[in-house]
Formats: structure tokens, sequence, C-alpha cells
């Protein structure tokens, strides 16, 4: 016994510089590959950002200074954009976290079928986002989608999905909340199964009712879980572009021109690459203040349970 | 046969230069375009083929690798043409990254009619007439094609590009839903003040079930590229113009106003969710018979009329001729894809002589007959086109690049001509829409576009 | 809901025993039935995608809608017979597994140094980890597409997976780093007694160990990179293009119009690789994310 922890102790000391060095090896894959494609191109975009473009070389030119920023700061469709994101996310997300734990409590109710419910149910993330806004888009079509058509069985008259504002913002949410919930159901499915079983079980016994058990037993014990899988379904909806792309284009007018899909048609059709670099640091920087914010009060959250 | 080799011509780097490389990324310098090749890179011979390739739009790569590529080996067997399809939306940047390019990935590109000048005006183009005049063949007939189509490749006195494929805003009726109003036939003649007159008895109910089953118009309502040149061809047609001569918008006039609000009318006698109406929505609603003229590009006629797996009507029940006239006559409104070499080719003459035959009076004459794609050439229109179906076709092209030359009825030729059509855009769309009158909406457009050329 | 496995046979012992039985057999029917309905009405869109392929293009738009129609396979041959779709295919396959294999070697180890390391500020390393995966995509499409350029390296393989890593190692760091927080200290401790390094026990105790969380975050990683169209469509040409700006292409300025029949076709096609693989490690995905996403 003795000898045996003399021999570690040893062990320790000979290895505590290595070690320090053997923990870093662990962080180097990641930090070489991520300083190249996301440290090194984020520079890069800050440095076009405050140029010229030149495109008969398709590089940067000279320093124009804050021109880029003044000029997007000023630019009304960018702030149209911005606020068109904003509405979405504040529909989109509760919706999103809402359906995707509500539909985890029903897919973990122990059956034989649950298997197979489970890995159906996964299928629509898996559907490319220019396929599944063309199939919606073909669903919706007020003149012959099946919904218009089922919808009138019931006597409802004739929506235009795409064609108002507020209805059109409506349906993106639909077509990106049936993207995007199943996902989010996987992870409360998860989350849920790792809970405790005997705490329900005691609350049972206890006689306290259902609602009971939620909202005293359930609730606080998935707090931190729903408030991680919000940060993260908000960051993948911060993002959102193609399911737009594939359907309104951003229209009607301009009602649903998401930001990240203005900066990628400045950049792409209209050759703005300046601005629109500008554009993207603008929405990088919102993005970061608004996650900490979100990490931060779930932290504090999690501190109070 | 062809001799289409698979052969890749991209230099492939290995995995670990790639990665390797990555140290160096902070001290590379983006190089500029190349130079091209003095001698042009030659035709090939029978031991040593040229290669060249071609970005193309993705609604005619296909067709053109499979169909026409053989066709033109049968007289250049030595040119290999691989030809890719590229999506519409990043064309013209990925044309953009490809000419300046030390290493470009192309010889050739396919330009929509408003791109010619912002790539020729980067100078990433190679300029056909004087340029390539030594590699241009003597019986190359350029005062054949008609003015139209062949400015769709010019900037600043330069030839940049030659029409491969020539398109036109027509308009397409369905004879028989005319026959079911009691309506006369349209005729060129046709004005917009009638033709918004028997609009409302267009909208009906064909199968008298007592609901309004079929509507008078689809065009492009949506805001998008699409959308600003129809209300542009009733200004036109009107004698109004979007630019005066040192491009200074000119269009914020009451005839643009006007234009602009027939655009919006239209909505009325429109099917529901016809203001999200892009290229083909209405398409898809004319070919089911839901309305009765559609404002659209020429090209679509083969899907509207002809095709039975896509359409459910034929060539003979469906007519087409120019728009409708206002005071200065007819409109139509041009469309061209011109084909353009990039300035940085390492085989310009190969590449060139694929355009020229594409374009020559053999090659279009061709396409047009098997492909069934619309010629530029005056020679090609005259002819008597194989397939039954062209010839009225054939007629309302011709009579729509002669109303096109004279009326100008084309896009804004600028190097910003893309960002002028997204304000256009933006604001006409707004007027449909209805958040703005169509008076506020060109008003707002004329301030933006002043702001953007400097003016 | 072990209540539920008691004999229906036993006495109850308190009166308000059965009622309590009954309402929560009937919960779990609830939860069973409406389970499945849910599960329907969000496979819809998708048979109506099934329909939609067998479809000419002049039977997608009818009033009422077709259900009843005479079915072609003719999408299909479009779709598999166009220039290069299995190309295409075999593309994505490559890029898919060799981006997310990259990034779950890359990303696991970094994820295991962040949970069990004591690396100094891990915490707000985990935190910029995270909030990197919502670095606009956009802004890294321009720099990336000038770099793969001036090295020569556009339209390969190699520079999609790379540029697919930017979004899959964040991801994957932060699914195995709770992962890793939840599994025993005592494993490594008692794997490095044994004189492994640290590296060494990381291979070949955390990792066996940990292949339900390996393997549900590779299939996720997957699915990212499978659908993924930005960088595809700018950083690649030909030789290295993905389904996605293939279908992209199909519903984009075609002269017939959007043909929707040929993108359902391609949609069928695409999803069925993905939807075989994640229904055969089903289980795994379940057990894998349990113990991974909430641990957040």
């Amino acid at each position: 016994m003795a000898v045996q922890s003399l021999d570690t102790r040893r062990l320790r000391t000979r290895t505590r510089a290595k070690d320090v060095a053997g923990r870093w090896v662990f962080l180097l894959p990641a930090t070489l590959l991520l300083v190249a494609v996301l440290a090194y191109p984020l520079l890069y975009t800050l440095q076009i950002s405050f140029s010229a473009f030149d495109l008969g070389t398709f590089a940067p030119s000279e320093w124009v200074g804050a021109d880029n920023y003044s000029r997007v700061l000023r630019d009304e469709a960018f702030h149209n954009s911005l606020t068109v994101t904003g509405i979405y996310l504040v529909m989109a997300l509760p919706l999103q976290i809402l359906l995707g734990f509500g539909i985890a409590f029903l897919l973990n109710a122990e059956w034989r079928g649950r298997g197979v419910i489970r890995g159906l149910f996964l299928i629509p993330m898996v559907v490319a986002p220019v396929v599944s806004g063309g199939v919606w888009k073909i669903m919706l079509d007020p003149l012959w989608g099946i919904v218009n058509w089922l919808l009138g069985l019931f006597g409802v008259s004739a929506i235009d999905w795409f064609g108002s504002s507020g209805v059109a913002m409506i349906s993106i949410v639909i077509i990106d909340t049936w993207r995007s919930v199943p996902f989010v159901v996987l992870i409360a499915a998860a989350a849920m199964l790792s809970l405790p079983k005997d705490v329900f079980e005691a609350a049972s016994v206890d006689g306290a009712n259902w609602w009971h058990t939620l909202k005293s037993i359930t609730l606080p014990m998935l707090a931190p879980i729903i408030a991680a899988t919000f940060v993260v379904r908000w960051l993948g909806a911060v993002k959102m572009f193609d399911v737009v792309l594939s359907t309104t284009n951003g229209g009607p007018g301009q009602d649903t021109n998401v930001v990240n899909l203005y900066i990628y048609r400045q950049a792409f059709q209209l050759l703005q690459f300046s601005t629109s670099s500008a554009m993207a640091m603008i929405v990088l920087v919102i993005t970061m203040a608004l996650t900490f914010v979100f990490l931060w009060s779930s932290k504090k959250m999690e501190d109070r349970l | 046969m062809s001799h289409h080799s698979q052969t890749q011509r991209f230099p492939r780097r290995s995995t670990l230069t790639g990665i390797a490389g990555i140290g160096a990324l902070l001290l590379s310098a983006c190089g500029g375009p190349a130079p091209s090749t003095q001698d042009g890179g030659g035709l090939g011979t029978a031991e040593e083929h040229v290669q060249i390739t071609m970005m193309s739009n993705d609604a005619f790569a296909q067709t053109w690798q499979d169909q026409l590529v053989p066709e033109f080996n049968k007289k250049y067997p030595y040119i290999d043409v691989t030809i890719d399809s590229t999506p519409y939306d990043s064309l013209l940047a990925k044309g953009l990254l490809n000419g300046t390019s030390p290493d470009p990935d192309y010889d050739l590109i396919t330009l929509d009619d408003p791109w010619t000048p912002q790539l020729a005006d980067s100078g990433l183009l190679l300029e056909l007439k004087d340029d390539a005049a030594e590699w241009t063949e003597d019986d190359y007939d350029w005062d054949d094609f008609n003015t139209a189509p062949l400015a769709a490749g010019e900037w600043d006195d330069g030839q940049y590009g030659v029409p491969l494929r020539s398109n036109l805003l027509l308009m397409l009726y369905n004879k028989d839903l005319y026959q079911k109003a009691g309506l006369p036939e349209p005729t060129a003649n046709l004005t917009w003040e009638e033709y918004m007159s028997q609009a409302p008895k267009l909208v009906q109910d064909t199968d008298g079930d007592g609901s309004v089953d079929s509507w008078a118009a689809g065009l492009t309502w949506a805001r998008g590229v699409l959308s600003p040149p129809f209300w542009q061809t009733v200004l036109n047609s009107n004698g109004g113009e979007l630019f005066n001569e040192d491009m200074t918008p000119s269009f914020n006039t009451p005839e643009g106003e006007q234009a602009l609000q027939t655009q919006v009318d239209l909505l009325k006698y429109a099917p529901s969710g016809a203001s999200t109406y892009n290229y083909t929505e209405p398409l898809d609603a004319f070919r089911q018979g839901k309305v009765a003229t559609l404002f659209t590009w020429g090209s679509a006629y083969r899907s509207a009329a002809v095709d039975p797996e896509v359409t459910t009507l034929t060539p003979e029940r469906v007519g087409i001729q120019t728009m409708p006239a206002g005071s200065e006559g007819p409109g139509a409104h041009r469309g061209i894809w011109s084909g353009a070499v990039f300035k940085n080719s390492d085989n310009p003459e190969a590449a060139w002589t694929f355009l020229q035959w594409m374009s020559s009076k053999e090659g279009e004459l061709w396409a047009s007959n098997n492909l069934g794609s619309f010629p530029a050439r005056k020679s090609t229109l005259s002819t008597e086109p194989e397939e039954e179906w062209l010839a009225p076709v054939f007629a309302a092209t011709q009579d729509g690049f002669d109303v096109a030359a004279s009326g100008e009825m084309w896009r804004p030729r600028a190097v910003d001509s893309n960002a002028i059509q997204e304000i256009l855009a933006n604001e006409t769309s707004a007027a449909v829409q209805g958040d703005k009158s169509a008076g506020e909406a060109l008003e707002k457009a004329d301030e933006q576009i002043r702001d953007l050329l400097g003016k | 809901m072990t209540t539920l496995e008691a004999p229906l046979t036993a006495q109850p012992r308190k009166p308000d025993n059965p009622r309590r039985k009954r309402r929560s057999a009937a919960a779990h029917r609830f939860r069973v039935w409406g389970g499945v309905a849910t599960c329907i009405l969000f496979l819809l869109p998708l048979v109506w995608m099934l329909l939609t392929s067998f479809k000419f293009q002049r039977d997608i738009f009818s009033v009422p809608p077709k259900v009843l129609f005479e079915p072609t396979l003719t999408q299909y041959v479009d779709v598999l017979t166009r220039g290069g779709f299995a190309g295409q295919m075999l593309n994505t396959v490559i890029v898919a597994v060799g981006a997310s294999v990259l990034s779950l070697l890359a990303g696991a180890m970094a994820g295991y140094a962040l949970a069990r390391l004591n690396i100094r500020g891990a915490g707000t390393i985990g935190a910029l980890i995270l909030v990197s995966r919502g670095v606009p995509p956009i802004a890294l499409a321009v720099p990336m597409f000038l770099v793969a350029r001036s090295l020569g390296v556009t339209d390969t393989h190699i520079v999609l997976i790379l540029a697919y890593c930017s979004f899959i190692i964040p991801y994957v760091m932060w699914l195995m780093r709770g992962f890793f927080l939840s599994l025993p200290k005592e494993l490594e401790e008692s794997a490095m007694l044994d004189g492994c390094s640290r590296l060494g026990a990381f291979f070949r105790i955390i990792v066996p160990i940990s292949l339900p969380g390996l393997l549900s975050t590779f299939i996720f990683s997957i699915i990212l990179a499978w659908e993924e169209l930005l960088f595809a469509l700018i950083l690649t040409n030909r030789s290295a293009t993905t389904f996605p700006v293939a279908i992209a292409g199909m519903v984009g300025d075609t002269e017939s119009g959007a043909n929707w029949g040929a993108l359902a076709a391609a949609g069928m096609v695409t999803v069925i690789p993905v939807v075989i693989l994640s229904l055969l490690v089903q289980k795994w995905l379940i057990r894998g994310l349990a113990e991974g996403a909430t641990k957040g």
C-alpha cells in the first residue's frame, strides 16, 4: 500500500509540467480549426466592413473608416429586417419550446410503439430547408393548396397564407416550427427521461395532483434544461433564412425579410460586400450580447432554484 | 459521337496542402486577374483536345450539354465543352469570383440582360468585336442580329456578349376563356384602356357552380427581379422612360404613376394570393386554365401550351402577342441571355468559337428548331420553323424586338443595375401591397436611386 | 407511471385509489394517442411530398387537390438522371461524414478538456463556443471564399469540410461537454493510476463508454452538414457540389416554372438515407442525448 502511494506521488510531481501541456493538447485541434475557419474569417470580415471593396480584383481595397457602418445604420430596409427578425423570434421561440416539451411529454409515455414514433418524429428535421419550403409552399397555396382545401371542408374561407404581412409571418413560423420542433422534442424527451422517477412516485403517493406535481416538482427540475434548450434553439433561429428564401423570399413587400436573408442578398445579389460585412458584424454583436444576457439570466434562475 | 471527355481540369491540391496552408492564410494576398494567353489556346487537335467550361443558368445547362454540344462537336471535334449549371441567384456573384481569379475554373458565362455592364466595367470580359476579331469567322454576320438583343451584350462602345437565348415579356392568352366571356380575341392593337375595361368580364364562373373559378390576369407581382419590368413596359409603351440620357431617373411622372397603378389595379382581376406571384405561380395558374391572360416571358409558351406533361392547354388554344398598347404603341421588354468569354480564360479562341457557333445563323437555327429557344437573328426569325407552334411565336418575337428597340424597353444599363432594380422592386411592390400609393412609391424610388447614383 | 403495472385485480387500500388508477390509465391513454396524433400531424407534409413526387407537373396544382392521379416515375427518373445528381449525393456524403468525423474528434477532445481538466477560464471558453454558434454564416462566407481561392482549393471536398467545421465543432463541443460532465470522475482517475496518460485514458476508457453520446452527436452533425446550402453554394462549382445546391436550382429560374414534382422526388431521395440511419440508431440517440444535452 505505502509503496504504491509513494510511487504515485513521485509520478505526479514528475508529470505536473507535462500535465498542463497535456490538458491543452485536448484543446489544440479544436482551437486550430476554429481559429482557421471561424476567428480568421471573422477578422477578415471585420476588415472588409471598414474598407471599400474592389470588384475588379474581388478584394477589399482602401480603408474607409466607419463609412459602411454609418451607411448601414441609415438603411431603412436593414432596420426593417432587424424588426422582422425580432418579430419572428418572439413568435417562434416560445411556441417551439412549449410545443417541444409538450410533445416530448406525450412521446415519453411508455408503450410498445414509443421507439417507432420517436424515430418517425425525427424526419422533418432532416428534410433540407429548400425542400421543406417548397413542399409547404404547394400545401399552403391559396388557390390549390391542400391546407385551404381541408379548411374549406370545415367552412373556413380561403386564407392567403403568404399574401398578407401578418399571415405570411405566421406561415413562416409554422414551417420553421415544423422543422425545428423535433430537435427540441428530442432534447426535451432525453431530459425528461433523466429525471429521477421516484420523485414522481413519491409525489403521487402523497396524493399530489397532476397540476401540483407539474408546478412544484417537474417544472423546477426542468427549468435549467428548458433554459439550455432555449439558448440552443435561439442560436439556431437567429440564423434562419433558408425557409424564407424558399417560400416568401422576404415578401409580401419586405414583411418577412429576415436579417440574414437581407444580408445574403446584399452580398451575393447586389454585390455590396462592404456594407453587407458591416451588417453581419452588427448582427453578430447583437446576437452575442443577447446570448450572454440569456446565459446570465438562466444561470441566475438556476441559482435561485 | 462527340468527343466529350470527362477529364477534370481543376488543379486538385492535396488535403495536406490545404491544411498546411492555413498557417499561410494571414500572409496570403489576393491576386488580380491573370493576363490571358496571347495565342488564344487554339482549337485543339486530334491528339490534344482543347477543354473549355461554361457556367450557365440552370434552366438550360443540361439541354445544352446533352444536345447542343454534340452538334457543335460535329463541326469542331477537338473542342471539349463542359457546361455546369449554376443557380440563377448566385450566377452573377460566381461569375465575378471566377473572373477575378488567378486560376479560373471557367472560360465562359451566360449573362442575364442587366449583368453585362457590371462584369464588363470591372474588366473581366473579353471584347468580342474588335479584340477577338482575329478569331472571328469571316462569315459571322453581326448586322443580321436584331439591335435589341445584340445591345444586351454592349457596354461602353464594346461588344462583350452575344445573344444565346432571346426572350421578351409578351402576352399569352387563353382563347377558350375569352370565348366564354364573350370577348373578341386580343390583337396587337389592343390598348390598355380596352384591356382594363374587358378585365372584369374575364373574372368568371366557367362551370356554373355559382363561384368564380377563373380570373383575368397573371403576372409577377411579388417583389423580385421580375416585378419591375411589367411596370416599366407599360411606362415605355406610353412614351415614358426610366432614365434620361445622363442616367438621371425620369420615371417619377404622371405616366410612371399611371403605369404602376395599372399593375396594382390588375390585382383586382387576379386569383387570391396573386400578390405573391413570382414567375412560376401565374404560369401554373395559366396552365390550369385559371387566368385568361398571362404577361410573362415568351419562352414560357412551350411549357404553357405545348408540353402535355406540364400543361392542360394546347397550342391551338393559346395565343401569343406583344403586350397591350399605350399611347406610343404596343409593349414588350427585352430579356436576353448573352454568352461572354472571361478575359482570364486560357483558351479564349476555343471559347469564342463555341459562342460564335451558338449564335451563328447555323447554330441559332439548329437551336430554335431542336431546343425551341428563341433566336435573335432576323434571318432565323424569318424562316419557317420546323415546329408548327413556333410560327406565331416567331412573329410575336420579331414584333417584340422592334417595339423594344424603338422604346428602349429594357432594364437599366448601368454598373449598378442590380441595385437600381432592387430599389425599383422594393418600391413598386410596396405599392402593390398597398403599403404606399403608386405616387409615393415612385417618389421614394426616385430619391433612393438618385442617392445611389450620386445625382 | 409504474402504478399501471400493478395487477388490476388488486384491492385498493385507500378509498381514492381506483379513481386515481382510472385517471392515471386515462392519462396514459391520452399521452399515447396524443403522441400518435401529433406524430401523424407532423408527418402529413411528408405524405404530401411523397404523393407529389409521383405526379406529373400538370397534376400538382388542381382544384380540388388530387389524391387519386395517374402515378408516374418521371420525376424520379428526371432527378436521378439529371447530370451529376448521383455525384452530388456522393459529395454530400463525403463532406457530411468528413466534417462530422473531424468535428467529432476535435470537438469531443475539447469538450472533454472543458468538462474535466480544470482549465482556467473553461467556463468563459465554453460560453464563447456556445455563442459562436450564433455567428451569421454570411459573415464567414466571403472571407472563406477569398482564402480558399488564394490557396487554390475552391471546389474541393476539403474546403467544404473545413467550412462546415466552423459550425459543427462548437455544436459537438457543447453536446459532448455536457455528456462528459455526467460521467463519474473515478473512471479516468483509476485509468491514470494504471499508468495511462490523459490522452490514453481518454481514448481507451472515456471514448468507449461514451459511444451513445458520440453516436447521437455524430448523427446531429451529419444532419447539420447534410442540408447546408450557403457555403456549398459559394465554395463549390462542380466537383464538390452538394445536393442542396442542385435542388435550389430545380425551383429557381427554370423556363417551365418550378418543378415541384422533381423537388419532392429529390427530397424523398435525400431524406431516406438519413431517416434510415437515424431509425437504426434511434435508441442510442435518445440515450446519448439524455446524458449530454441535459447537462448544458
